[in-house]
């Protein structure tokens, strides 16, 4: 377990690695000067200049990529160059909101998908399986906009029952903030259930039909104990795989969503950054986001591996 | 008339100077319109009183104060502002709409613009120009105190004033280039200041007003970079709380020179996307957003609990089209064949639903007292366009890029101007750029050329214009040679006399003669197109008192309240 552990989190530092590369080299191959995007138009050429030296910006590319990636590693992301002010205060509270959404959508989410999947699984090929499998696949093609949309105008505007943009007023309490989230929620939980609901089913299906289970039958155990012990367990590994794919996804790629819900979280920061050539603020965002999605993987893969031991128990099996 | 009216008149004519004594002859003479006289009357000082007595001594209705409506003091005005502010919020940089209203909400001018077009005092009490408008006395209220505690005196204006007209990163050169130089800025008493023009400006007091958004009066120790750190304006209202891209928070000033403003604070919360802020209004998570559009804010407009605000103004498109580059817009004849096919009307309901003006490829807007309105309006005619086709070589037609930017209706207005001019053979791409990519790159303007930005360098594009309270900044900077957001590099030595003659001009007939034969010259030439000027609309819920738009988009809210 341990040399299982250890080697997941060598990798994900190597890809950790290459993400930064990629991150910085992307945001130097975007348009546009930064002295002349802070400075404004009317700027002379030589105050640009000045300006990008001040900055570093005219030193080769990998010393300055050596020396934003030593203080990215050191927690000091640098000054934002649109707003003038330091990139973690700005990034922080961002993926702060953006970890809420993600919790908030997960904690309704996973559960009802994979409800949702395994009831469809154990009603194989009867109405309960067709309205599940056709409900869910019809609310995965829907785009999150059309979805969110519609949710606004049921919940919040024509019932009023939530309020339509996901920020609660500053100092609210737990349970506000959670009524604030819910329309989001609501809307990524229709976008995910159908992806998560569809791999819950066929895993379950494929557990039924295994030899295990048979045996496991044959043996009298009973039905609810089959699948809860045997069935449940191997049906839910592939579910964890696609789940944990999906953290970045709800971390940083909530654009639409934040966008249409007004809601401050980091997908959005990034897009303004990315927009507006605010580099710094771009650069570390995307690699936040990266660690993000390592740990959630790095986490999957433990979950992983402690559901089944064929995993952590592969390379002593050699 | 009564006596009394008679008497303030003529006690005001004998001790007026020439130009003010010019404005009650030209309403006299029927010259002017009561609104017209208002306006004008109002830009050159003239106190309320003075333009009461002369409207009773001319048998004009008095002048109509609204009855101030029952306020009910307290609460915390929720504002939506979108787009947010793209860059650091720094007076003398504004040039967005995000920036230009968070810093106006605290912010205070020399005078303010007013809905119907008119000048209100604000920081300055008093100003009168010498007789041919080449100095301008402005006299300083006394006893404004900024919210750092600091008394504002002559000092804090010309300082103000020579960063704007000095500073050449300032975005206010737009409006003072030309006109003002930090030398011109002086020092009278402590109470007064005087401007000494580059050259005669007879609208000068409105570019002293609100419609130069960056000209917020600031303390002459004001350091650059920290307008959201401390609080340093004079206004109803302290920014106290600034989160770049998310919101802002304002409380109620309580040494504000005009008094007690009925609102608690103001929370201004950013939005980016124009669905989400109707949304936010119709879910009455805010009270009042800053700025709409027709196009995208259908769901506000006849609903029962929004109210919509009207400004009229200048606000417009401009399809510049290069008149220097070696291709086929090079020919005038081009040019204005691609002007002759365009429904405007058509696109005015399309895009409006009429809450615009039509525009006669000009930048002299219907809204305008100055602007000569018996220049007859340009109609879509795809007969002559062809003709003129045929004439410039071009029967085939030809291929041609559109560049312009993603905000508000423009996208739309590209397309319909892509299938407008297929109907003369020309094949239009249109390249739609973010708004930030459309004016990245320098602008440094002529002589030493227009920079590298793509809005002013592109062949053909559509640019968006804020609006102003008199026609001189669009002039002298987009059709005058040496422009700096001359986007067609358009140059006629003919059109830029006859600016300086409209510019210098008092009386409005002059100011009529010059403004026809600019119109008519352009509307020859051709090298923008000026479909329409659309009004200024914004949408608050029903709660939302004494609230008045403003066709720059200034959001005004000391004598706003919530019932």
């Amino acid at each position: 377990m341990g040399r299982f552990l250890l080697k997941r989190f060598g990798l994900a530092l190597i890809t950790l690695f290459l993400l930064s590369v990629i991150a910085f080299s992307s945001a130097q191959l975007l348009p546009g000067n930064v002295g002349r995007n802070v400075l404004g138009g009317f700027a002379t050429p030589q105050a640009v200049a000045i300006y990008n030296r001040q900055l570093g910006l005219d030193r080769p590319v990998y010393v300055q990529y050596g020396s934003w990636i030593s203080h990215f590693a050191r927690g000091d992301l640098g000054e934002s160059l649109e707003y003038k002010v330091s990139v973690g205060s700005l990034l922080g509270p961002a993926l702060v909101n953006s970890l809420k959404l993600a919790a908030l959508a997960f904690l309704i989410c996973v559960p009802l998908s994979i409800l949702g999947g395994v009831t469809a699984a154990l009603r194989q090929n009867r109405f309960t399986d067709r309205a599940i499998t056709i409900t869910s696949l019809s609310l995965t093609s829907i785009p999150e906009f059309v979805t969110a949309i519609v949710l606004i105008v049921i919940f919040g505007v024509a019932l009023k029952w939530l309020p339509v943009t996901a920020q609660a007023p500053p100092g609210s309490g737990f349970f506000v903030q959670i009524k604030y989230l819910l329309l989001p929620a609501f809307a990524l939980t229709l976008v995910l259930f159908g992806y998560i609901a569809r791999m819950a089913r066929a895993g379950t299906i494929e557990a039924l039909d295994a030899d295990y289970t048979r045996t496991a039958y044959l043996k009298g155990v009973g039905k609810t104990t089959v699948i809860r012990k045997h069935v449940l367990r191997n049906s839910l590994l592939p579910t964890i795989a696609v789940i944990a794919t999906q953290t970045g996804y709800l971390i940083g790629g909530l654009v639409v969503i934040e966008k249409i819900f007004n809601y401050p979280g980091i997908g959005q920061r990034i897009y303004i950054a990315a927009q507006n050539k605010d580099f710094t603020m771009l650069e570390s965002g995307v690699l936040v986001i990266g660690v993000v999605y390592l740990v959630a993987t790095l986490i999957a893969d433990i979950l992983y591996s402690v559901l089944n031991p064929r995993v952590r128990l592969g390379g002593e099996a050699e | 008339m009564d006596r009394e009216s008679r008497r303030r008149l003529e006690e005001f004519r004998r001790e007026a100077g020439p130009i003010e004594n010019n404005v009650i002859d030209e309403l006299a003479e029927g010259e002017l319109s009561r609104s017209d006289f208002i306006k004008r009357a109002s830009m050159f000082g003239l106190s309320a009183s003075v333009i009461g007595s002369a409207l009773a001594a001319l048998g004009e209705a008095p002048l109509a104060f609204a009855r101030p409506e029952a306020v009910k003091a307290g609460g915390r005005l929720r504002l939506g502002i979108i787009p947010p502010p793209t860059h650091p919020i720094e007076p003398i940089l504004f040039f967005d709409q995000g920036s230009l209203e968070t810093g106006g909400i605290c912010g205070e001018f020399l005078n303010r613009t007013t809905l119907s077009g008119g000048l209100n005092k604000e920081l300055a009490t008093s100003w009168n120009p010498n007789k041919n408008a080449t100095v301008w006395t402005y006299k300083l209220r006394p006893n404004v105190k900024f919210q750092n505690g600091t008394t504002m005196n002559a000092d804090d204006v010309v300082a103000t004033y020579k960063t704007l007209t000095g500073d050449p990163s300032s975005e206010a050169l737009a409006a003072f280039k030309g006109v003002l130089s930090p030398d011109g800025v002086v020092k009278v008493d402590n109470e007064t200041v005087a401007f000494h023009l580059d050259s005669p400006t007879a609208a000068f007091p409105y570019l002293t007003s609100s419609t130069t958004y960056q000209a917020i009066i600031l303390p002459s120790t004001y350091q650059k970079g920290s307008f959201v750190k401390t609080a340093e304006t004079t206004g109803a209202f302290k920014l106290t709380q600034f989160t770049p891209g998310i919101g802002a928070k304002y409380d109620r000033f309580t040494g504000w020179w005009g008094g007690h403003a009925p609102l608690d604070g103001v929370d201004v919360t950013y939005y980016s996307d124009d669905a989400a802020v109707a949304a936010a209004l119709l879910g009455n998570s805010i009270d009042l957003i800053g700025q709409i559009q027709f196009a995208t804010g259908r769901p506000l407009f006849g609903n029962k609990n929004v109210q919509i605000f009207r400004a009229r103004g200048a606000t417009h498109r401009e399809v510049c089209m290069r008149v220097d580059l070696n291709n086929q817009l090079h020919d005038y004849r081009v040019r204005q064949a691609i002007a002759y096919t365009l429904d405007r009307p058509a696109i005015r309901k399309t895009l409006f639903n009429n809450l615009a003006d039509l525009g006669n490829d000009n930048p002299f807007a219907p809204a305008f007292a100055s602007t000569d309105k018996s220049v007859p309006q340009r109609h879509k005619d795809i007969r002559k366009a062809k003709q003129l086709m045929a004439a410039a070589g071009h029967s085939k037609g030809f291929s041609l890029t559109l560049t312009t930017e993603q905000v508000g209706e423009i996208p739309q207005l590209a397309q319909i101007i892509q299938r407008s001019v297929r109907q003369i053979g020309i094949k239009m791409t249109l390249r739609i750029l973010t708004e930030t990519a459309y004016f990245a790159g320098s602008q440094t303007g002529p002589p030493s050329g227009w920079g590298t930005t793509p809005w002013l360098n592109t062949p053909m594009n559509i640019t968006d214009w804020g609006s102003r309270a008199v026609v001189n900044q669009l002039l002298i900077a987009a059709f005058e040679s040496k422009g700096v957001w001359n986007a067609a590099h358009y140059s006629n030595k003919k059109v830029d006399r006859l600016s300086k003659s409209f510019l210098g001009a008092i009386s409005i007939t002059d100011q009529h003669k010059y403004s026809k034969q600019i119109e008519l010259q352009l509307l020859h030439d051709t090298p923008v197109i000026i479909p329409y000027f659309y009004n200024y609309l914004a949408a608050g819920s029903k709660k939302v008192k004494g609230y008045k738009a403003d066709a720059l988009g200034q959001i005004y809210l000391s004598h706003t309240s919530l019932s």
